[in-house]
């Protein structure tokens, strides 16, 4: 059976090149003092930014001239500044040319977590 | 739930971007993410989540907090705003020329209680982007949920 992965660290700076690519400024994701007064330790990446990981993943994996059509993921808790996520998936199925996975975002290291589950993807494959 | 509370189905906004998406934008996103797809990088194809997390289009000013994207303007005492989740469906890539508008509507308000108890209510919506020409590019379906607190 078909597995992917796709592994990323994610530093401050990659949330503030995150932020700004998505006209996104919310404090949550950089300002120590607003997270200070809410009692998060670290900045808070930006679940959305799983959406795109796991995007990448599967398109990374179906190679060129695939097109995603689908993806959805729900979050199940925060993952933040400096943390590792490993993004999975699994082919379930291959009908008419679109091959549908399922996926995860787990935290990796000393705090490892899921952060993103149950997440789907479909690609239509050339 | 409140009347307030229902009363928010059928609530939509809508925001049109006031020039094309443009590669830069394209190959910013595909930077920050860590995307080294060819054609991200060169702006020619935006990498397909793009259009729902950018902020891009809105034209709204800055809150308290920073954020200046799309909202419902909803507040419900004794709760905190989580973020479920979302379902995308992409109907075609979207391109360096054009030009977006997403139209955002509430399809569905439900109470639920969690398994330790706490009520919340649940709110979905469906954001459909789409160009100059009236192509349908995405779908997006938002989950955000409003969780109750101090019990």
């Amino acid at each position: 059976m078909t597995e992917i992965a796709l592994e990323r660290t994610i530093e401050l700076p990659d949330m503030v090149a995150y932020a700004g690519a998505t006209w996104d400024w919310h404090r949550l994701h950089y300002d120590s003092a607003w997270l200070a007064e809410r009692d998060l330790e670290r900045p808070v990446v930006d679940g959305q930014l799983f959406g795109a990981l796991l995007a990448e993943m599967v398109l990374d994996w179906a190679g060129p001239g695939a097109e995603l059509t689908a993806l959805s993921f729900r979050f199940k808790g925060f993952v933040y500044a400096g943390e590792t996520v490993r993004c999975t998936g699994r082919v379930v199925s291959v009908e008419d040319g679109v091959t549908a996975l399922e996926c995860t975002v787990e935290v990796v290291g000393p705090e490892a977590r899921v952060a993103v589950a149950p997440a789907a993807a479909e690609v239509r494959r050339p | 739930m409140t009347d307030e509370v229902r009363a928010l189905v059928g609530r939509s906004r809508t925001y049109t971007a006031p020039e094309p998406l443009g590669r830069a934008s394209i190959r910013y996103f595909a930077m920050a993410t860590g995307d080294d797809n060819p054609a991200h990088l060169a702006g020619d194809v935006a990498p397909p989540t793009l259009v729902c997390e950018t902020n891009q289009f809105t034209g709204l000013p800055r809150d308290a907090n920073g954020y200046a994207g799309h909202g419902w303007d909803f507040h419900l005492p004794g709760t905190r705003e989580v973020r479920g989740g979302n379902a995308y469906r992409f109907h075609r890539p979207v391109r360096p020329d054009d030009v977006i508008t997403a139209h955002w509507q509430v399809t569905d308000v439900t109470e639920r209680t969690t398994g330790s108890g706490q009520s919340m209510v649940v709110v979905t919506s469906l954001a459909t982007y789409t160009n100059q020409d009236g192509d349908l590019l995405v779908e997006n379906e938002e989950t955000l949920i409003y969780v109750e607190v101090g019990r």
